[in-house]
């Protein structure tokens, strides 16, 4: 074992994630919120004119996990968690998201640990209530001549229209852009409208959900991608890997004002009209660098 | 250790009618928090004669007044705000609006360890 990898291994915080050579975020929300906000949609003049898709967020929670039956159940490591909350309505969504640009066009890795309720407000498991989790990037290559912003999206679908469906799904269009205000300088596009999502092969899995909507156990996702290439490597969530190289992200012509931009963002959806919540503990984001 | 401060933007141009209620929002590692309701305008009816409320709730889904009332701001640009100490875990701002009153609405919360 190389002394690097040892001196990881021996780090309880690092322990559990395999990061790249470079740690380039290590977010643990026991000390805050670590740079995750809610994502605001674009507008101009006046807040009427952004998009409903965006309207609908909300700020980001750090959580205890509180639970009304059996008080806190705290999150992986210490108390607070990073909590995603979405309205309590069939469809609505919440996302939050880290902004960095990046210095080296290579490899990087998204690593984090995850689980997910519906509000508990029924003496159910509720197991069909939450439609979706996910994650993506929104990328920017660097400044030059035929640049593109690049947003490979994933999410576990859980649920859709009462249907248990338990499966990973990825995206490769987003809507059309729309031009906001009069000043011809800012745009929108809704990219997670719930069309265009599609399943990834074989990628079914049952993730455990315990028996009441107030007991969590914590998932582990990894995510591979290239920011030279700008396409995405390899996806593993607990004990399964996928090969996600064929997969398109979503690709639209640079903006003239994002370049290098590195986003983390990450998402909720509620299947029924009861709030979804999505909980992250800890998140690492690093990169094979020198 | 530097105290946590964090601004939450809690509802953001909102239409507040009829029983309004702000989204749970859970802060029990702030030790304080100042409430901040600012009228964004869309004003209709007399909404200046609204009882608007903080609320704490033990589970984010049960809710009991606080005991903080707020002068409801019923112009574009108007805020209100309160202090607040020992309020356990979840906090939210409801207000009951006068019939046929509403107005657009930005809740704000500024939090401290």
């Amino acid at each position: 074992m190389d002394t690097l990898t040892a001196m990881r291994l021996a780090n309880p915080k690092l322990s559990r994630f395999s990061p790249m050579s470079r740690i380039i975020s290590f977010d643990d929300f026991d000390d805050g919120f670590c740079g995750y906000t809610q994502l605001v949609g674009n507008y101009e003049h006046t807040l009427d004119s952004m998009l409903a898709g965006y309207a609908q967020h909300t700020h980001p929670q750090l959580s205890n996990l509180a639970n009304w039956d059996s008080g806190t159940h705290g999150s992986f490591d210490g108390n607070y968690a990073l909590k995603l909350q979405t309205r309590p309505k069939r469809g609505a969504q919440n996302v939050a998201l880290k902004r960095l640009t990046f210095r080296e066009p290579g490899p990087i890795r998204l690593e984090f640990y995850f689980t997910f309720k519906p509000e508990a407000n029924e003496l159910r498991l509720s197991e069909t209530d939450v439609r979706s989790i996910g994650f993506l990037y929104d990328l920017q290559t660097g400044f030059e001549k035929g640049g593109t912003r690049v947003m490979p999206h994933v999410r576990f679908l859980n649920a859709l229209d009462g249907k248990h469906l338990q499966k990973w799904q990825t995206k490769s269009r987003t809507t059309a852009m729309l031009p906001l205000g009069t000043e011809g300088k800012t745009v929108t596009h809704y990219h997670l409208s719930p069309t265009d999502w599609e399943d990834l092969k074989n990628g079914e899995q049952k993730l455990c959900y315990n028996e009441i909507p107030t007991k969590v156990n914590w998932h582990y996702v990894r995510y591979d991608f290239d920011l030279r290439t700008m396409r995405a490597i390899s996806l593993q969530c607990n004990d399964r890997q996928w090969d996600v190289s064929g997969v398109d992200p979503i690709v639209i012509p640079a903006m003239r004002n994002l370049w290098c931009m590195l986003n983390i963002c990450f998402f909720a959806e509620a299947d029924t009209d009861k709030r979804a919540l999505f909980y992250l503990d800890s998140v690492c984001l690093s990169g094979e660098f020198a | 250790m530097m105290r946590q401060c964090v601004t939450a933007v809690v509802s953001r141009n909102e239409v507040w009618s009829g029983k309004a209620a702000s989204e749970p929002y859970e802060c029990g590692w702030a030790g304080e928090a100042i409430v901040w309701l600012r009228c964004l305008g869309a004003v209709k009816g007399k909404p200046g004669a609204a009882k608007a409320r903080v609320q704490i709730s033990p589970d984010g889904m049960r809710w009991v007044d606080e005991g903080t009332k707020l002068k409801f701001p019923a112009k574009e640009g108007a805020i209100a705000h309160a202090r607040l100490t020992n309020f356990g875990n979840f906090l939210r701002v409801v207000a009951d609006m006068p019939k046929g009153a509403s107005a657009k609405m930005l809740l704000t919360l500024t939090l401290k360890e």
